[in-house]
């Protein structure tokens, strides 16, 4: 199945994409499908290690939620809004 | 639940705060607490040229509503506006301005202080600074717990 996977910030700019199509295997969770996309992208682990945060259909999310095909998915670091 | 006068908002014009924390004024209100949150110019030092703020738009829209809610929950406060602007901020600009209105001034600055700590942890919006000789991405603190993450 295929999802969009969005950056934003200092994800965006470590990838050099801010929206792409992913190709995910059926019944992923919320983990293992976060799990793909950052073996895609190992620049992500590697600047940004435990600050990163994911979110699902605009919610925080992570854990054993399943994904859906077409779900927008955003992986980003912590916010610094304000 | 949010009440009919909140509001919540993304801008990358120049926010009013008058205009925000004046835009309703309720009959059973006696005091209105503003923050108004400006670009720093000199942070521990180093001095920053600009800022440039970006946004997750639909899910920052979503979490404010979020908070707005909780905040009703929590504070005898009668209205909460957020504006928060994006792009480019130049020094002494405003940033943000939560706007509280409550019948008695103290909830309405017990709900102000809560609502931009929590602005600050949860909404999607970066920023990056611009200072003399580089930029970086500002990464906030990264201490939501693994509840709200689901």
């Amino acid at each position: 199945m295929i999802v969009e996977v969005l950056f934003f910030g200092a994800t965006a700019e470590a990838t050099g994409e801010r929206a792409i199509e992913f190709s995910l295997s059926e019944n992923v969770n919320a983990d293992e499908a976060f799990a793909a996309i950052l073996k895609s992208f190992p620049g992500l682990q590697q600047n940004f290690k435990n600050s990163l945060l994911f979110a699902v259909n605009q919610e925080y999310s992570g854990g054993d939620k399943i994904i859906k095909n077409g779900d927008e998915l955003a992986v980003f670091t912590a916010v610094s809004g304000g | 639940m949010i009440t009919e006068k909140d509001f919540f908002e993304l801008t990358t014009e120049p926010i009013d705060v008058g205009e925000v924390a004046r835009r309703f004024v309720p009959n059973d209100c006696g005091a209105t607490v503003a923050l108004d949150g400006y670009v720093r110019q000199f942070t521990k030092g180093r001095e920053t040229l600009y800022l440039e703020y970006e946004s997750y738009e639909p899910m920052a829209l979503k979490e404010m509503e979020k908070l707005i809610a909780e905040a009703h929950k929590q504070f005898e406060i009668s209205l909460v506006g957020i504006v928060h602007r994006l792009g480019r901020l130049e020094i002494g600009e405003t940033s943000v301005v939560i706007s509280v209105a409550a019948p008695h001034r103290r909830a309405a600055f017990e709900g102000c202080e809560w609502l931009i700590r929590e602005l600050k942890r949860t909404v999607p919006i970066w920023k990056k600074e611009i200072y003399a000789g580089g930029e970086t991405w500002v990464e906030g603190e990264k201490n939501l717990t693994a509840d709200e993450h689901r």
